[in-house]
């Protein structure tokens, strides 16, 4: 399985090219929002983990 | 009565028919990207086509599971959200596949599919909206 992060870039990846297409028509606009998207998912996430690094869930949970 | 008088004559009604509008959505929820497809927008579809069902093959090869009603509101959202993937989802669910639970890429491949399911939605609406005159 790929990496947790390489998942995220690619479900971010998806997401950004899809609500860019739906959304803009002009070439500049798009990818103004794409990189808006992008970047927003990606960094957000990244961001978000860093400030939850301090409040682990728990034990991790034992492999099947 | 003559066409003429008739009320909603079609020299009063805008481009897109309510016929029209109801096969393109209609086409959007059975293929993702047909919709579009029949409205003209070729390069357009195949990027919705692409983008939707590539989400769909990313839950397969992480083992995801194909949701289906089981017990609780959030299962029976996001069965409703899968199933906005349309034909694939159901050819999907005849072949047998059920996902592999013990993947590790089992709640990846939750996420990725209910998105495809949520992101063709939003192609019927837009379809819609096409169709009707709406929207270019």
């Amino acid at each position: 399985m790929p990496s947790h992060f390489l998942l995220m870039v690619l479900y971010a990846l998806l997401v950004s090219v899809f609500f860019t297409a739906l959304w803009r028509r002009e070439r500049r606009d798009q990818v103004r929002l794409f990189l808006q998207l992008f970047l927003g998912l990606v960094v957000g996430a990244l961001v978000v983990a860093w400030l939850m690094f301090p409040f682990p869930s728990g034990p991790p949970t034992p492999a099947p | 009565m003559s066409a003429p008088e008739r009320k909603g004559a079609s020299a009063a009604e805008p481009e897109g028919t309510p016929d029209r509008a109801w096969l393109a959505a209609g086409a959007a929820l059975l293929v993702p990207g047909l919709g579009h497809l029949l409205l003209g927008r070729r390069a357009r579809a195949l990027l919705f086509a692409v983008l939707v069902l590539g989400a769909l093959a990313v839950d397969v090869v992480l083992g995801g599971p194909l949701p289906y009603f089981e017990e609780g509101i959030i299962n029976t959202l996001l069965t409703l959200a899968s199933m906005g993937v349309g034909l694939p989802y159901f050819v999907l669910r005849m072949t047998g596949y059920h996902g592999e639970a013990l993947s590790l890429g089992f709640e990846y491949g939750k996420a990725f599919i209910a998105t495809a399911g949520l992101m063709n939605l939003l192609l019927v609406l837009d379809a819609w909206d096409i169709a009707s005159g709406r929207k270019e």
